[in-house]
């Protein structure tokens, strides 16, 4: 019934305050898009395709080498079997969590919120001087000596390190589904492994897809755990680095770039002509409470997603544990020299640089979290023409390496009308695109299993669209904002790609000084910024959510 | 709830207001400001009747990009005797020229400051470099200085390597004396030293030993040497904190102050090898888009003078550019007439020919 008058609510729009601001926003978020994000990658294109100022396809022609085939294929391969890996570890954290009590569950959910906070390549640290050629346990204990770098080890840490942000999309994905399915299922006689195949799984698929896609484009776009962890394995994305880092061809690099565009262009149409195909499947209200309903795991699976994830938090904890105990000590030969040495330095260098990444991490992210959400409003529940690109627009960023939307910003802002290069805006801008799609992708699948009629009721009610939005949908989205936030946060205090070229002597970040300190082997340095780093961003995290709680209650 | 989403609507708002605001106004009319606050700022704070005449440059903030290691212990000094301001990045100077190319030279760093000298090379021709010709340049030997005055010389970076005595101990290996050892199977998997595409400094240990030994040995040799390699370290500084932490026995790198510093913590030594000794000397620039050209020259000039070269040499210890000071003690075991004697500039043009031939040797 209420789809037959769909068409009819929307067209009832009059000329009001609110139909103008809407219009405003609408605008300023295209404008913006184009500004930040289009403009920049293509001026970088344009780059590519010109070789001493003349039209050439020169740097595309040299790419097609056997070598870079070879990259290729590398890329695909490890950015696959980590996302999998990461994806199947995050259903059975994410699975385990949701049938337990609420306690363990908040419990598992901070802890997520703990373990998220580290790149991948802050692991390496722990990899390294734990398991690594002269590895405090692996030689030290056992007197073996372990060769970490290669193909493994930048699987081993993509897949770690991407655990606990699609855990807790999971997680998110769980609590959206109708209990009342299950329930259902259960009257009508389905065991718990039926239940779990025909109602939990199918109902978990736009999570899943989401996670997997997420998961994809981060890795297959990752230069800096290769680089430190790869040893001779390289892929694309540390090819496009060292072309820019290494050679200053940035004609090439950005050719080279481009090869990165198509598997994650076909990931991404994977990912949404499948959200399509279940959109019809949540369209349903959600009344009951998920404590109220009687559902446990089958036995075997409750064991073997509990030790998955016990294992995954000790692993973390074992990891952080040393994290810090690098930034104390200093590995000699395997064995451990306690030293406050680190802290000195960090302390008359490195402090000013940590206020300002806060301040740009905080204000990105919001800005990030925020635009991410409206884009995926007025995509799915408008449907307004054109957001779908933008919504493609917003992810590009995100899908290409980093080091090349960074060189996107030089190209486009060092001259002319918006001369950007030096400032601190230009970290803050850089940041907030590229994480556009981490909100985008996190409401895409909150709306997915959102009741639409509940929109529609308060329009039918008299409210206006932008009432509807703030009054209705933002409420409901809350934990969707919340989570996204804190994802967006934390990418941008540890993101290191994109501005590497960015940052200048006057507005240095955090972030890029510790990747270039355990770039260099410097793991004492790398470990205190590091251990900065993960305190600040689980302090502003737990905040977030504190005051989040606090509007609730009231 | 409500005022919440007003809030969020708001601060949307704010921030196109910011955007668009920003793109009226560049931003270079920010740093003048920036430095005239400063100024007010130190002057009120600490500075009385001694700052004004003495410190012409008080307060103004030069941007310093550097590739040196250990040179940022020499900063304070500077400022508490100029009054100038340092905000500077460790960034190597393949990265640095990168940017520059990526900017087209309209960078907003001041001073460039180490590292390889075939990057400045290449932003000379491309005219990113500010010429000037410091007064000090008479104490420097003219071979360490680029002919047209686009930059100076702060020290001389020789090279060897550095080796983990423990370990040599634990494997039962050979200490290293020279090159040729290198090639030792005994070594395999053992070595460890930079991408010369990323590391200036590798570059010239390969560039010179060409020019030394002839290419056809040259390669053979980096072929067999290859083989001993697991894999190439993304950074120049890498190798010798890789084999201070044990995890390699045997390191090819610079030898300053900062591996002398490590062999006071880490069972290493640093050492030369016999004959062929590569080296570098360590340039100083200013960028021709720099704004504060007058006090970026006081720069160079005290970091080049006799007294800014003792204070260089404390932070981290170089045999200097200035003939004036004496070498530090450390570098006591280095034999200068083993240095190699090469062509700068041809290492600098060189430098695409060498790298293409090492991605065929190496096979990456």
């Amino acid at each position: 019934m209420n789809r037959i008058f769909k068409k009819e609510r929307d067209a009832a729009s009059s000329f009001s305050f609110d139909f103008f601001f809407e219009k405003a926003v609408i605008l300023l978020l295209a404008g913006a898009f184009l500004l930040f994000i289009l403009y920049p990658i293509f001026t970088v294109v344009l780059k590519s395709l010109t070789k001493d100022g003349t039209w050439s396809l020169d740097h595309y022609r040299s790419l097609v080498t056997p070598r870079n085939l070879e990259l290729i294929r590398n890329s695909v391969f490890v950015a696959t079997l980590s996302s999998v890996i990461a994806t199947v570890l995050a259903f059975c954290v994410g699975i385990f969590a949701h049938f337990k009590g609420v306690l363990v569950r908040k419990g598992i959910y901070r802890g997520l919120m703990m373990t998220m906070i580290s790149p991948p390549f802050i692991s390496a640290i722990a990899l390294i001087t734990l398991f690594g050629r002269r590895g405090l346990i692996s030689y030290g204990i056992f007197g073996a000596t372990l060769n970490p770098y290669g193909w493994h080890g930048i699987v081993l840490l993509q897949s770690l390190s991407g655990v606990s942000l699609s855990a807790m999309m999971m997680m998110t994905g769980f609590a959206q589904i109708d209990n009342r399915l299950i329930l259902a299922s259960r009257d009508l006689g389905a065991d718990a492994w039926h239940t779990i195949h025909k109602v939990l799984l199918p109902s978990m698929v736009p999570t899943i897809f989401s996670v997997l896609f997420l998961q994809f484009t981060m890795n297959i776009s990752d230069f800096t755990t290769p680089i430190i962890i790869g040893g001779r394995f390289r892929v694309l994305a540390t090819e496009a680095y060292l072309q820019v880092y290494a050679q200053g061809n940035l004609n090439g690099a950005a050719a080279m770039a481009m090869l990165l565009l198509p598997p994650a262009m076909i990931a991404f149409y994977f990912y949404r002509s499948n959200m399509r195909k279940v959109q019809t499947l949540s369209e349903r209200s959600k009344v009951l409470d998920r404590e109220s309903i009687h559902f446990q795991l089958p036995q075997i699976l409750q064991w073997v997603t509990a030790s998955i994830t016990i294992a995954f938090f000790l692993i973390n904890l074992v990891q952080y544990g040393n994290i810090f105990l690098t930034a104390f000590s200093r590995n000699v030969s395997g064995s451990i020299v306690f030293t406050l040495d680190h802290w000195g330095v960090f302390q008359s260098r490195h402090v000013d640089a940590l206020i300002r990444t806060i301040y740009m991490a905080v204000t990105a992210s919001f800005f990030a979290t925020v635009s991410g959400m409206l884009l995926s409003y007025y995509h799915q529940r408008r449907k307004i023409k054109g957001f779908g690109a933008l919504e493609f627009i917003g992810s590009v960023p995100y899908i290409i390496p980093g080091i090349f939307f960074g060189l996107s910003y030089i190209v486009a802002f060092h001259r002319g009308p918006i001369t950007l290069t030096g400032t601190l805006l230009i970290l803050i801008l850089n940041c907030t695109f590229r994480h556009v799609s981490v909100g985008n992708k996190a409401a895409n699948a909150a709306f997915e299993s959102m009741d639409h009629k509940l929109e529609w009721a308060s329009n039918d009610l008299g409210a206006s669209k932008v009432r509807t939005l703030i009054t209705v949908v933002f409420p409901i989205l809350r934990p969707t904002f919340l989570v996204s936030f804190i994802n967006a946060f934390t990418a941008c205090m540890t993101t290191v790609g994109p501005l590497m070229l960015l940052v200048s002597p006057g507005n240095l970040v955090t972030s890029v000084l510790m990747f270039n300190e355990i770039n260099s082997g410097r793991y004492g340095q790398g470990a205190v910024m590091g251990s900065m780093l993960i305190l600040i961003t689980f302090s502003v995290n737990l905040f977030a959510i504190h005051l989040l709680n606090r509007e609730k209650r009231n | 709830m409500r005022k919440l989403g007003l809030a969020v609507l708001i601060l949307m708002l704010m921030f196109s207001l910011i955007a668009c605001g920003q793109e009226e106004e560049p931003e270079e009319s920010e740093d003048p400001g920036e430095a005239v606050e400063n100024e007010e700022e130190t002057a009120e704070g600490d500075g009385e009747e001694e700052a004004v005449e003495e410190k012409p440059f008080e307060g103004t903030v030069l941007e310093v990009s550097v590739a040196y290691g250990g040179a940022e212990d020499s900063f304070e000094q500077f400022t508490e005797e100029t009054g100038i301001e340092i905000e500077w990045v460790s960034l190597s100077t393949g990265a640095k020229l990168s940017q520059l190319q990526a900017e087209e030279g309209e960078t907003t760093t001041d001073i460039w400051f180490g590292g390889g000298v075939d990057s400045y090379f290449n932003a000379r021709d491309l005219g990113y470099l500010h010429q000037y010709e410091s007064p000090e340049f008479e104490n420097i030997d003219p071979k360490y200085l680029d002919p047209e005055g686009y930059f100076g010389a702060l020290s001389l970076v020789p090279f060897g390597f550095i080796v983990n005595e423990d370990l040599i101990e634990d494997l039962e290996l050979d200490m290293p004396s020279n090159w040729e050892d290198l090639r030792d199977s005994q070594y395999s998997g053992e070595i460890i030293m930079a991408d010369p595409s990323i590391s200036g400094g590798q570059y010239a240990i390969l560039s010179s030993l060409i020019q030394v030994m002839g290419e056809d040995e040259a390669w053979d040799y980096w072929e067999a040497v290859n083989e001993n390699v697991d894999f190439y370290a993304q950074s120049g500084g890498e190798p010798q904190q890789k084999v201070a932490a044990g995890e390699f026995a045997i390191g090819l790198t610079a030898i300053h102050g900062q591996t002398f510093g490590l062999m006071e913590t880490a069972p290493v030594a640093a050492l030369f090898p016999e004959e062929h000794i590569p080296w570098i000397p360590a340039p100083i620039a200013i960028f021709e888009n720099s704004e504060n050209k007058e006090a970026a020259k006081v720069f160079v000039d005290w970091y080049l003078s006799e007294h800014g070269q003792t204070i260089l040499m404390e932070a981290d210890a170089r045999i200097m550019a200035n003939e004036n000071v004496a070498p530090p003690e450390e570098m006591d075991t280095l034999n200068m007439e083993q240095l190699i004697d090469f062509d700068l500039e041809e290492m600098g043009r060189e430098r695409e020919n060498i790298l293409d031939r090492w991605k065929d040797v190496i096979g990456e």
